[in-house]
């Protein structure tokens, strides 16, 4: 007798195996993190102070972020924003991730290429790079608002001696605040050195080879073979790092907890979008508004990660790319 | 055409193979060693800190020497020592009280009953320096450890640490794996899909995980916090899939042509060539497990089970200045993830030479 | 086939790791004891949630840990346990627990502003206390106003009170060569211009020169005269005495009242002091003087420090000058308001076993053990009669120190407390933060009736949508 069976086609063989490696993933999804997730899109709709049941009220929360932007784009009048502060902390995320992300991938990369080197006590000079990203969140915070103090911290006292101009005040000071959070998140850009060491560790050393009997010099090597080889772990750093920075918050919350102005710093000057988030899910029992808030970044970052990921095409080289969808 | 031969000689000496190498080496080694003199001294200071007990941390927080002033009690009261210039002489007089005009009314510990009128900040001379003897509190590492239950908390974190290690690696391999060598209808929907969970806010995710947990009973457990890692996450997933898809697609080929199957070429070929990433991703959760105060924070309930970053939160607690302990206990935190990365290096360094392809 | 016996590889390893993590955490078994009620004569179980204020360091954690063993020596049906959540992250925990049908039995100790943010959640321990015919006489009267919400509602017991008065700094009046402030609370001529007098006079610069001399260097100043700094815009706005006392808006929480001539007068002495007359720090000088501890004082950098008692530690024993305490003073209409603060344990409503909780509530501050609570938290007892022990308790902590200040100044508490409920009040307070963080970076010198008509508006506007929904 002939069994009748399934004859899956290699293409339907492959399709399947796909699935199945990632069929974990799938499974913790709906488990864990689908609920949650529909359920935070549902509050954006309400009005929820935790303690009582959700109360439905339609577009409300997204009505009042939005309204009044035209009048503020276009005659400079931002007294009709339906909350201007949603845009303030906006304006301050958006100010720190200019700033922080650039410098933590080029800070990052350089340091991986320096460290990557055969020099003496290499291992040791890793290990001291790496060290401020293992010290807990509590400790960073506290040491970094002695070395911001103004008048006897250590680091004005430094830009006075070299530079001779007067140390801006830092976190007390609304200007300098954001650059002196994104100053503090560089002291741990060894963390995610590790990436770029596991990557440059990846380069093959014969095509290094064969760039030097080909007679290319340091520079040329690192052109045309470190840098596009290096190029998956650049992108990786570069849309989680995106993804991250717009999510900065627990390193400014334990910083700003006490300070004056409350938990935005002196006004509003390292109020972040997930600062303010927070504060609207727990202090003021606004937690629809705070899903809100939520799904809005969600739609940000999003769209921002497709467009990183669409122009991967032209500049991220994989060696073993699949060519082809399905 | 001397001239060039000059500039060409110049050239090799600078750029040349050897010494250029030699002069990469040295520039490297001096921005290292800069960039590490910045790096420790944030650490200098903590380390500072630690050794300080609570009074010094409040009154001379900043000095980077663990010191107090040294006093010298006088008619039953405890007063700082100075050390002065009196005709000439230097003398050592405590301090009884300050007076207008940046004077200081100073006394002879041994005749008590003489008081000196000195200038605090004299225009010209020695002006009077405040003795202070060095202080150091070896016992805020002890204190720190003890007044909580830190070896309890050890052994949770380490639970956390190594069964969560163990699943993440685990089921990351495996759904990196599917990510990036199959080609399937709606494989890269799910690989954004898959991106889209980390760029929620987690702080509206929270109350309904809470509740879900609640529900199953796994509140005050440690089961929060390792079970979710069994079925991988996005951050260490992505790192794999790009570290996977630098591997060469021959290598695939010829195992299937020697009768691998899916997963024995992920065993054989793609975990090898992939160390230095997995090693990457086991420190990273390693790092994670060590110092996530948060989410034990919400899913733990009491003492016994707490993590040791749970432990080391509540010394900062509302009022009270703890910085020391904070320090100390920081301190001792960091001494296994550094040992870690240390020995770590060894497995990371291996390079890859070749790609075992010939042509 | 290929793809079976990968299938069954995959499967093994997902059962695999799940039974691992079953077996794995042997040592924590999920505890179902809040969830499940308890079987009729077994054990109820009470559980203290702390972190809302203080009491989350680990020596407190110790003491209160003692506290609860001492109960349950003596309770045979009820277990008493306490949940310590830092502070940071009390608030989200307690309402995580709160929806998962988990509402711990007991909450505390939380100051007005926390107790007002969940007004709502609050059991009302009215009828508890003509039930069981509880005297509450014994309490202080402001720590019972000041825990009642507008409509009468009695939401919990009083802990303790925190008194405000001045710390000052005797080796910076040497210094300056002028006289310490009184003593005497009645003692009209300690004024809020007496204040600003004095202040300028102790305020000095690296040269010596006081702010009072024509050579004054503002950008160099060593000692602030004043200074108030843990307090919010309520605090610094409620000794002026407005009608509304501490509360920016009318009694019907309808109209904001934050223009109010006398918070007026009130904001623009600070903003005088801060920018005319330089004896308060500015915002960028705060942070010089304090240098990420949050205590000006004990470095030195303040003559006279407004505070609380929960500013008193250990630790003050041992600053390098000496120190005492005193009144602060009348204000400008000649009243003495000296802003407090009460702190309450209360019963969340959805929690199972209040009853269990009320007697713990009680045992929690009987006259015994309210001495032992503040000592833990280190406020002034919320009972008139354990006053003469507590004073001793704090003469021995404290050698040398006026402690009868702490109890005189008790007398004084703001009762439409700067801390109490308005409509949406962590809006409110975050609006009046920012109205106070103006005042002291924007690098000058401010009119007060503009920014707090600004202000005001911005209050009003957050009551009219309040009450738009309800």
């Amino acid at each position: 007798m002939k069994n009748p069976r399934l004859r899956l086609s290699l293409r339907q063989k492959e399709a399947l195996s796909g699935y199945l490696f990632i069929s974990p993933w799938i499974v913790g999804f709906l488990i864990f993190t689908i609920g949650p997730m529909i359920a935070s899109l549902y509050y954006s709709f309400t009005d929820y102070d935790i303690i009582s049941p959700p109360r439905w009220n339609n577009f409300a929360n997204y009505k009042k972020i939005f309204s009044g932007i035209l009048p503020a784009i276009l005659n400079q009048d931002s007294s009709r924003l339906g909350d201007p502060i949603f845009w303030q902390s906006l304006k301050v995320t958006l100010t720190y991730a200019v700033m922080a992300l650039p410098l933590g991938l080029i800070f990052g990369f350089f340091l991986a290429v320096l460290l990557n080197q055969k020099v003496p006590g290499v291992n040791i000079w890793r290990t001291i790079y790496f060290l401020p990203s293992v010290i807990a969140g509590v400790a960073v915070a506290l040491l970094w608002g002695r070395i911001f103090n103004p008048r006897v911290g250590i680091l004005n006292p430094i830009i006075e001696a070299i530079f001779h101009v007067k140390g801006p005040g830092w976190l007390g000071d609304p200007h300098w605040a954001v650059p002196a959070l994104v100053l503090m998140g560089l002291w741990g850009v060894g963390g995610g050195m590790i990436i770029y060491l596991a990557g440059l560790q990846g380069v093959p050393t014969d095509l290094y080879d064969a760039a030097k009997v080909d007679g290319a010099n340091m520079f040329q090597r690192f052109w045309h073979v470190t840098l596009p080889m290096m190029t998956p772990v650049i992108f990786y750093n570069l849309v989680l790092g995106m993804i991250g920075t717009f999510q900065y918050f627990t390193e400014v919350y334990v910083l700003t907890s006490g300070g004056s102005g409350g938990l935005g710093g002196p006004v509003r000057s390292t109020l972040f979008y997930n600062l303010y988030l927070y504060e609207n899910a727990f202090r003021y029992n606004q937690m629809g508004y705070a899903a809100t808030m939520a799904w809005i970044l969600f739609v940000i970052v999003l769209v921002l990660t497709l467009l990183v990921f669409r122009s991967s095409e032209y500049w991220v080289f994989y060696e073993g790319q699949l060519k082809g969808k399905d | 055409m001397a001239d060039t031969s000059r500039i060409q000689r110049v050239k090799q000496l600078l750029f040349g193979a050897r010494s250029g190498e030699l002069m990469s080496k040295s520039i490297s080694t001096l921005i290292l060693a800069a960039g590490a003199v910045v790096i420790l001294i944030p650490f200098a200071f903590m380390i500072a800190t630690a050794l300080k007990d609570a009074s010094q941390v409040r009154g001379d927080p900043l000095s980077f020497i663990p010191r107090t002033p040294v006093t010298t009690e006088v008619n039953g009261e405890a007063l700082p020592l100075y050390e002065v210039t009196l005709d000439g002489t230097p003398r050592q007089l405590a301090l009884l009280k300050n007076a207008p005009g940046r004077k200081g009314i100073f006394v002879d510990p041994a005749q008590p009953a003489q008081t000196y009128t000195l200038e605090l900040k004299p225009a010209e001379g020695p002006k009077p320096k405040p003795l202070y003897k060095l202080e150091i509190h070896w016992e805020n590492f002890r204190e720190a450890l003890t007044t909580q239950p830190f070896n309890v908390y050890f052994m949770n974190t380490m639970i956390v640490a190594f069964v969560g290690g163990f699943g993440m690696l685990l089921s990351c391999t495996l759904v990196a794996y599917g990510f990036s060598r199959f080609r399937a209808r709606w494989l890269n929907v799910l690989f954004l899909l898959l991106l889209s969970t980390v760029m929620l806010p987690s702080q509206v995710r929270l109350i309904p995980i809470y509740v879900l947990f609640q529900k199953m009973g796994w509140i005050n457990t440690l089961l929060p916090l390792i079970v979710p890692a069994f079925f991988a996450n996005a951050y260490d997933v992505f790192l794999l899939r790009q570290f996977f898809m630098t591997i060469p697609l021959e290598l695939d080929d010829a195992a299937k042509i020697d009768g691998a199957n899916p997963m024995q070429t992920l065993m054989y070929i793609m975990l090898p060539q992939a160390r230095p990433a997995i090693i990457a991703v086991a420190i990273f959760h390693f790092l994670y497990a060590w110092n996530d105060f948060y989410e034990p924070l919400i899913f733990l309930h009491t003492q016994e089970h707490w993590t040791m970053a749970v432990g080391l939160q509540t010394f900062n607690a509302l009022y009270a200045i703890n910085t020391h302990l904070i320090m100390a206990a920081s301190i001792v935190m960091i001494v296994p993830p550094i040992l870690l990365f240390f020995f770590a290096q060894k497995i990371f360094t291996q390079g890859v030479v070749f790609r075992g392809i010939k042509g | 086939m290929k793809t079976k016996s990968l299938w069954l590889i995959a499967s093994l390893i997902l059962i695999a790791s799940m039974i691992l993590t079953a077996c794995g955490p042997k040592t924590t078994p999920p505890s179902a004891g809040e969830t499940q009620a308890p079987p009729a004569g077994e054990k109820v179980k009470v559980t203290i949630f702390i972190g809302m204020g203080t009491g989350t360091d680990p020596e407190q954690i110790t003491a209160e840990n003692a506290l609860a063993a001492k109960f349950n020596s003596t309770h045979d049906n009820i277990e008493m346990e306490f949940l310590i959540v830092p502070y940071e992250q009390s608030r989200e925990k307690f309402q995580a627990m709160v929806s998962g049908g988990t509402a711990p039995q007991l909450v505390g100790p939380m100051g007005v502003e926390t107790s007002g943010q969940f007004q709502d959640l609050w059991e009302d321990l009215g009828p508890y206390i003509q039930r069981d015919n509880y005297d509450t006489s014994d309490f202080y009267g402001p720590a019972i106003e000041l825990n009642k919400t507008a409509d009468g509602k009695n939401i919990g017991l009083p802990v303790g009170l925190y008194p405000s008065f001045i710390f000052y700094n005797k080796n910076a009046f040497d210094a300056a060569g002028i006289a310490y402030p009184t003593h005497d609370f009645n003692d009209k001529t300690w004024t809020l211009a007496k204040l600003r007098e004095v202040a300028m006079q102790v305020t000095m610069d690296a040269n010596g020169k006081n702010a009072t001399s024509s050579d004054f260097d503002p950008a160099n100043i060593v000692t602030y005269g004043f200074d108030d700094s843990w307090g919010n815009f309520r605090d610094w706005a409620v000794i002026w005495g407005a009608p509304n006392v501490g509360r920016p808006t009318t009694a019907d929480f309808k109209t904001a009242t934050v223009n109010a001539p006398e918070w007026v007068t009130g904001i623009q002495w600070y903003s005088d002091a801060i920018w005319v007359d330089h004896f308060m720090a500015d915002g960028t000088a705060l942070s010089a003087i304090d240098p990420a501890n949050g205590d000006p004082f004990a470095v030195g950098g303040v003559a006279i420090w407004k505070s609380h008692t929960w500013y008193m530690g250990d630790s003050l024993n041992d600053l390098p000058f000496k120190w005492d305490i005193a009144p602060a003073p009348y204000n400008q209409k000649g009243e003495q308001i000296f802003n407090g603060d009460a702190d309450v344990f209360a019963i969340p409503a959805s929690a199972k076993n209040k009853d269990a909780a009320w007697e713990a509530l009680k045992w929690l501050v009987n006259e015994e053990n309210i001495l032992e609570m503040c000592k833990i938290y280190g406020c002034m007892p919320a009972r008139k009669s354990v006053a003469e022990t507590y004073n001793t308790t704090l003469t021995e902590m404290y050698p040398g120190i006026d402690t009868s200040v702490v109890f005189s100044a008790a007398n004084f508490i703001d009762v439409s407390n700067h801390e109490g409920w308005v409509p949406d009040v962590g809006r409110v307070n975050e609006i009046l933060a920012n109205a106070l963080s103006k005042l002291m970076t924007e690098g000058e010198n401010h009119d007060a009736q503009s920014l707090l008509d600004e202000t005001n508006a911005e209050v009003q506007a957050i009551l009219d949508e309040y009450w738009a929904s309800h």
